[in-house]
């Protein structure tokens, strides 16, 4: 039976799709069979961050309907073994993702695969509760900023009561946090909140911070998910945050502002 | 579905906090209509009983103004406290062809609760005056002659409490043990406790218990009521802020000490 992960914001934009597949690529590098699915129907873009847009037939909704069977939707990666990804159609909207049909296809996937991930929506709305709903587990992606923070401490609170797990009597699915986008330097100019003052806020356990980094957007651009440029610091921390999924310890990396020498604090302006 | 589920909300009235819940009607079908108020009292029972109802037509705007009356009536039949309309076209129009029965118009904010204050407008509501006065006037009584059964258990909450949850202990406390965050909303007819940082809002005695109080271990909230009787953050010093604070309410003015 696979393992479902949602991985959830709230707000628009902080790093949901850019984490869905790197989470879901690390995992399937360490050898573990996973999907990901694209739940934001009509904006998909999933498939442009895993580089597999100009193989999509069909798609998730498709599935729901009955138009395709899983096998003809569900697209294999080419470079990482163990992977598929299922993506979301562009020209319906979020209706279309009925709770029998996610059900459904969930419990078929959940025979094949070890992890499912999936990708949610921005917003509170149909879209992520649907991509919530049947979690055993979520990864709640965080920018260090006031706004990033206090919406995922909604999302927080619908997961507490949102889940299949809950509705049948049971706790709470665990969630943890994923800090994206941290630019220590400005966290030490007083620009964002830092790790601490998230933590504090969100009061959940730390799955990861994932550094401010160019090497995302080169990925994206690449179609590549950036957990497979392991020279680049988004890469390693990304990495990290797998091995702490799967529940190796790592210390954090990528934290601490670079300590300018004498030279740079003298001339650095 | 013929109504919304039931939203709680605290709004400002006349200066005071009061605590209506607000019944949005999608169906004016009589039958339909008596099914969804049956159906709004079990999902929330101990919300609904004697709490002031402000009822909004604004979805059924087009159903014409005898259908509209009829549901006003048939909200007051069922024995729901109606103390409003919803300020819009359906109420606008009610009132134009014929004001008499009719609860005031009142402008609510949006849904869910927590947020801005939306603010009375329009006509003073009258019962809502009136509802006010009592309840102070029956915690005089009890300050008087020692506690009355005004609560009866207290709730505990031992989840953090997250932007946008409400929680209401009506009858009794309510007992925190986590964070309560900003955009949260605890409310209590009794005291409330929150052993943890209070960063959302927090109304304590919301039915009128002008002695009831609020503690929490660090303050930084939204927002404390008491009895009726507010602050917002705006006013809450920096000094008043921090550690193990207790907040009670004199005469009309809520304190903030440290305990
Ligand atoms: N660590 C990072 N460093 C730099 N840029 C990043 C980082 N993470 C994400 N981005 C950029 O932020 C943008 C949004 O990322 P992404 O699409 O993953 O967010 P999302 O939460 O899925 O958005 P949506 O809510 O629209 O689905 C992209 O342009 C992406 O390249
Ligand atoms: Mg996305």
């Amino acid at each position: 039976m696979a393992r479902i992960v949602v991985v959830t914001s709230g707000k628009g934009g902080v790093g949901k799709t850019t984490t869905s597949a790197a989470i879901a690529t690390g995992l399937a590098l360490r050898g573990h069979r996973t999907a990901v699915i694209d739940f934001d129907v009509g904006l998909r873009n999933l498939d442009l961050i895993m580089g597999c847009e100009r193989r999509v037939v069909y798609d998730f909704v498709n599935v729901i309907n009955g138009d395709a069977n899983l096998k003809q939707a569900l697209i294999r990666d080419k470079r990482v073994d163990n992977l598929h990804i299922l993506p979301a159609s562009q020209t319906r909207d979020k209706d279309a993702l009925t709770e029998d049909g996610v059900e459904r296809v969930l419990g078929e996937m959940a025979e094949e695969f070890d992890y499912i991930v999936c990708d949610s929506p921005a917003g509170i709305e149909r879209g992520a509760l649907m991509a919530a709903y049947h979690a055993d587990e979520a990864i709640v992606v965080t920018n260090p900023e006031v706004s990033s923070v206090r919406d995922s401490d909604r999302i927080l609170g619908i997961l507490a009561s949102k889940t299949r797990q809950v509705e049948q009597g049971g706790d709470p699915i665990p969630g943890r946090l994923l800090l994206t986008r941290y630019s220590p330097e400005r966290v030490e100019r007083g620009e964002m909140l830092s790790i601490e003052d998230v933590g504090e806020i969100l009061a959940i356990d730390l799955l990861g911070v994932i550094p401010e980094s160019q090497a995302v957007l080169n990925a994206s651009n690449a179609g590549q998910p950036v957990v497979m440029d392991m020279e680049s610091d988004a890469g390693q921390a990304y990495d990290d945050a797998v091995a702490r999924f799967l529940g190796e310890s790592r210390p954090l990396r990528f934290v601490d502002a670079p300590k300018r020498g004498l030279f740079g604090r003298l001339f650095g302006g | 579905m013929s109504a919304s589920p039931s939203s709680v909300q605290a709004v400002e009235l006349k200066g005071r906090m009061l605590l209506v819940s607000v019944l949005r009607v999608y169906d004016t079908e009589p039958q339909n209509l008596s099914m969804m108020l049956a159906a709004r009292r079990d999902e929330a029972p101990e919300l609904m009983r004697d709490m002031p109802i402000v009822l909004d037509l604004e979805p059924v705007a087009e159903a014409g103004e005898a259908a509209l009356r009829e549901v006003v009536e048939r909200v007051r039949a069922e024995g729901f406290r109606l103390i409003g309309l919803q300020d819009g076209e359906a109420a606008r129009a009610l009132e134009s062809a014929d004001a008499t029965g009719l609860p005031p118009r009142l402008s609510m904010g949006g849904r869910g609760g927590s947020g801005e204050l939306p603010l009375g407008e329009g006509r003073a509501p009258r019962e809502t005056a009136d509802q006010g006065a009592s309840g102070e006037a029956s915690a005089a009584t009890q300050s008087a002659s020692g506690p009355v059964a005004v609560h009866s258990a207290t709730r505990v909450v031992d989840q953090p409490v997250r932007s946008g949850q409400q929680i209401y202990a009506r009858g009794g406390d309510l007992l925190v043990t986590a964070p309560v965050s900003a955009g949260a909303e605890l409310l209590a007819d009794g005291n409330i406790t929150v052993l943890g940082p209070l960063r959302g809002r927090a109304l304590a005695g919301v039915r009128g218990l002008v002695t009831a109080r609020i503690f929490c271990r660090r303050l930084e909230a939204e927002l404390l009521s008491i009895g009726g009787h507010y602050r917002i953050a705006e006013d809450i010093t920096e000094a008043e802020r921090g550690d193990n604070r207790l907040v009670t309410l004199a005469g009309e003015s809520i304190n903030i000490t440290e305990s």
